[in-house]
């Protein structure tokens, strides 16, 4: 969550209006998406439960989860308007998040 | 020039120090980037430890306390963050300049969002998270 308000805090209200930032995880419950209508951080908060769509992607980490569980690596991917891969990131150490200045950067590129 | 015992309890405050302060700021993006921070902190206060320890004259066992304390906090901090804490390398099927696969997942209301739906209209970040911290 914290990432994400870094990334929403640092858009202007305008490139915000103008990008969509689709938030995907196993469990995103009520409470998140609540959150950010609070902040008005325009971000959607989608399930993939069973994580076909983050293994379609290839970003699985299997047994990485705290009881054993595959969970998702943690990823940033920056999609032009013609739903084009234009930059992404992906984390090699669940402590370390993409910097949000380059995700910024290349939103500001497109 | 510092005396030993005081070199044992900078050590002991580097150390404890850099991991209390990353724990503690864990939610700023510059602190929770760099990892390696409490690694290279834990190393200093190691290194002063052993100073320490080189130093004692006549008291010695704060010296070498101090010493094991940095130690296990720099083998620990390092074998957290270079071994636990790592992501094994799985091949990503996304590519720059190539479309990634399309999805329709439902948002937190329920209703079913396309990615495919954006083309043409808006640019998307795609953000993957655990849903947890």
């Amino acid at each position: 969550m914290a990432e994400l308000q870094g990334l929403g805090a640092q858009l202007s209200e305008a490139e915000r209006a103008g990008v969509e930032i689709v938030a995907v995880s196993p469990d995103p419950n009520e409470h998140s998406q609540k959150l950010a209508e609070g902040l008005r951080l325009g971000y959607r908060f989608v399930a993939d439960r069973d994580l076909a769509v983050t293994r379609r992607y290839g970003l699985v980490h299997a047994g990485g989860g705290p009881d054993g569980q595959d969970v998702p690596r943690p990823a940033t991917v920056v999609l032009d308007r013609d739903g084009v891969v234009r930059w992404f990131s992906v984390s090699r150490n669940f402590q370390v998040r993409p910097d949000p200045d380059d995700v910024l950067r290349a939103v500001r590129a497109l | 020039m510092m005396t030993s015992g005081r070199l044992a309890v900078l050590s002991s405050g580097v150390a404890i120090g850099a991991i209390a302060a990353y724990a503690l700021l864990i939610r700023v993006a510059i602190v929770r980037n760099h990892p390696e921070g409490y690694v290279i902190a834990a190393a200093l206060g190691t290194a002063l430890a052993a100073l320490a320890v080189v130093r004692a004259r006549v008291r010695r066992w704060p010296a070498w306390l101090a010493l094991g304390l940095a130690s296990l906090l720099l083998v620990g901090g390092a074998w957290f963050n270079f071994v636990l804490a790592r992501i094994p390398d799985t091949p990503t099927t996304l590519r720059v300049g190539e479309r990634p696969p399309d999805f329709t997942l439902p948002d937190a209301a329920g209703r079913p969002v396309s990615l495919a739906g954006y083309r043409g209209k808006k640019p998307v970040v795609l953000v993957f998270y655990r849903g947890y911290w």
